[in-house]
């Protein structure tokens, strides 16, 4: 059985833990084993990556050799840690230069890089596992009408991801049909929930939000699933000032997908702390 | 738009350096289907009309190609400029390009260099900051950590702070905060 060292990452770690106590207990039911390890940040592809690509290369390696000094792959529980760490390897893979590069400088902190471990979206290791997940389903969330939102950084870029198609993503929605919910097509499936522009420049971003949003509402979901903190977020506590900004009303509530299966598997809304969730009152989520 | 178009070969040496399987960049045909398909293009052009809020990666790889830095660059000469700094890094262009060119990476260094000059945006150092003095983007707080205790969740292992600093040293990323 493997073992795989959890990287929770800065955000869910240290803002909203409530994503992780959902995706430890999913986890467990379905028999993947994890540990714990001092990852730093780690770090953020859009920000860090953005500063400096040499510091986001450094750090990331440094992260996985605390992995590879145990032999074990790396789970991650987010989009950005899973993008960076896997685009670290992906760099490093194919620029021998940078790996001596970067090999200096951790040897100047007693570290190697090699290589040797693999790191894994939480999403491809549940896919790996949907028959576990469909067997432990109790009860089948089968009122809700969900659309899936993988986010950019699950799939692509798809040399450093090897997850998904980058354009029309169907392990998501497969995962999230498993807990018998109605998965739901819209239009703007692969488009970017705009995160990173929203924060130097947030008129740049909500559009792209509303955009995403109406698409959303003119399928007829009544829940977004999402398997990234990031978008998470943006999500769950943008659409009060979206409504008011645009004068419309949004108002649809997000569930992380080890929600959604918790849910599916009879962990109640207590336990998994879905009261934390901003957009809940008057929605499908608020009596679940 | 006026523009001063002088070019930088140091600058295009540089693209051309830091990208994998480095020319692949020259094969770009200026199709557009990057910039067909950027979000944030959707929505700076034309929904906005401003020049000053302009964002096309197609306009980035050719200026990159021709190592005209002002292209690139164009805003860069003030803090916080939407080119490069709108690109929200969500790959979708690298995705559909025909010529498989990572637009992203292109972008990405023209961040760099910006950063580099003391003219990225606010949040992007404040983020780099707090890596380099706790290294998380988001410090453990008392608050949380009682909230983990009582969801049942182990206590976030520690990083070495130390290391982290060291590291960003030595790259001399520190400099640039
Ligand atoms: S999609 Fe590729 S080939 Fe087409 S304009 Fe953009 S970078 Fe050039
Ligand atoms: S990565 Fe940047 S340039 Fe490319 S499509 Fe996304 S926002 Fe546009």
């Amino acid at each position: 059985m493997t073992e795989y060292k959890m990287f929770e990452g800065c955000v869910i770690g240290n803002r909203i833990p409530f994503i992780e106590a959902s995706s430890r207990k999913v986890l467990d039911k379905i028999g993947v084993q994890t540990s714990q390890a001092p990852f730093s940040c780690c770090p953020d592809p859009t920000g860090m990556k953005c500063f400096d690509n040499t510091a986001w290369l450094a750090m990331g390696a440094q992260n996985l050799c605390l992995a590879e000094s145990e032999d074990k792959p790396i789970i991650s529980l987010c989009n950005g840690c899973a993008n960076t760490l896997r685009g670290v390897q992906y760099q490093l893979k194919h620029d021998s230069n940078k790996k001596e590069a970067i090999n200096k400088e951790l040897a100047k902190i007693g570290k190697e890089y090699k290589g040797s471990i693999d790191v894994r979206h939480f999403v491809d290791v549940l896919k790996e596992n949907l028959s576990a997940i469909k067997s432990a389903v109790t009860k089948p969330m089968s009122n809700l009408k969900v659309a899936c939102h993988p986010g950019c950084h699950y799939m692509r870029p798809v040399e450093w991801m090897e997850s998904d198609d980058p354009l029309r993503p169907v392990n998501l929605k497969e995962i999230a049909a498993a807990t018998g919910a109605n998965v739901v097509d819209y239009d703007e499936l692969a488009l970017c929930c705009g995160n990173a522009v929203a924060g130097p420049f947030p008129d740049h971003g909500d559009a792209i939000l509303k955009k995403k949003l109406d698409s959303v509402k003119k399928a007829g979901a009544d829940v977004i699933v999402v398997n990234c903190p990031a978008c998470f977020q943006r999500f769950d506590t943008s659409q009060r000032d979206l409504s008011k900004k645009f004068d419309g009303e949004y108002n649809i509530p997000v569930l992380y997908i080890t929600e959604l299966i918790a849910l599916a598997m009879g962990i109640s809304s207590e336990d998994i702390g879905i009261k934390n969730h901003r957009v809940r009152r008057g929605t499908a989520i608020e009596n679940l | 738009m006026t523009l001063p178009l002088g070019i930088d070969f140091e600058f295009r040496k540089q693209i051309m350096d830091v990208h994998i399987g480095s020319d692949k960049i020259k094969y770009c045909y200026q199709c557009n289907r990057c910039t067909d398909n950027c979000p944030v293009a959707s929505v700076a052009n034309p929904f906005y009309h401003e020049v000053t809020n302009w964002f096309d990666p197609r306009l980035i790889v050719l200026g990159t190609l021709l190592g005209y830095k002002d292209i690139v660059m164009a805003l860069a000469g003030s803090k916080s400029a939407l080119i490069p700094w709108g690109c929200t890094v969500c790959d979708t262009c690298d995705a559909v390009c025909p010529q498989a060119i990572e637009v992203t990476e292109i972008i990405g260094l023209a961040k760099n260099i910006t950063s580099g000059a003391g003219l990225a945006p606010d949040n992007i150092v404040a983020q780099a900051k707090t890596v380099f003095d706790t290294a998380k983007a988001i410090p453990s707080q008392p608050a949380i950590e009682r909230r983990r205790e009582q969801m049942g969740l182990p206590a976030v292992a520690a990083p070495n702070v130390n290391e982290v600093q060291t590291l960003l040293k030595n790259i001399g990323a520190d400099k640039k905060l």
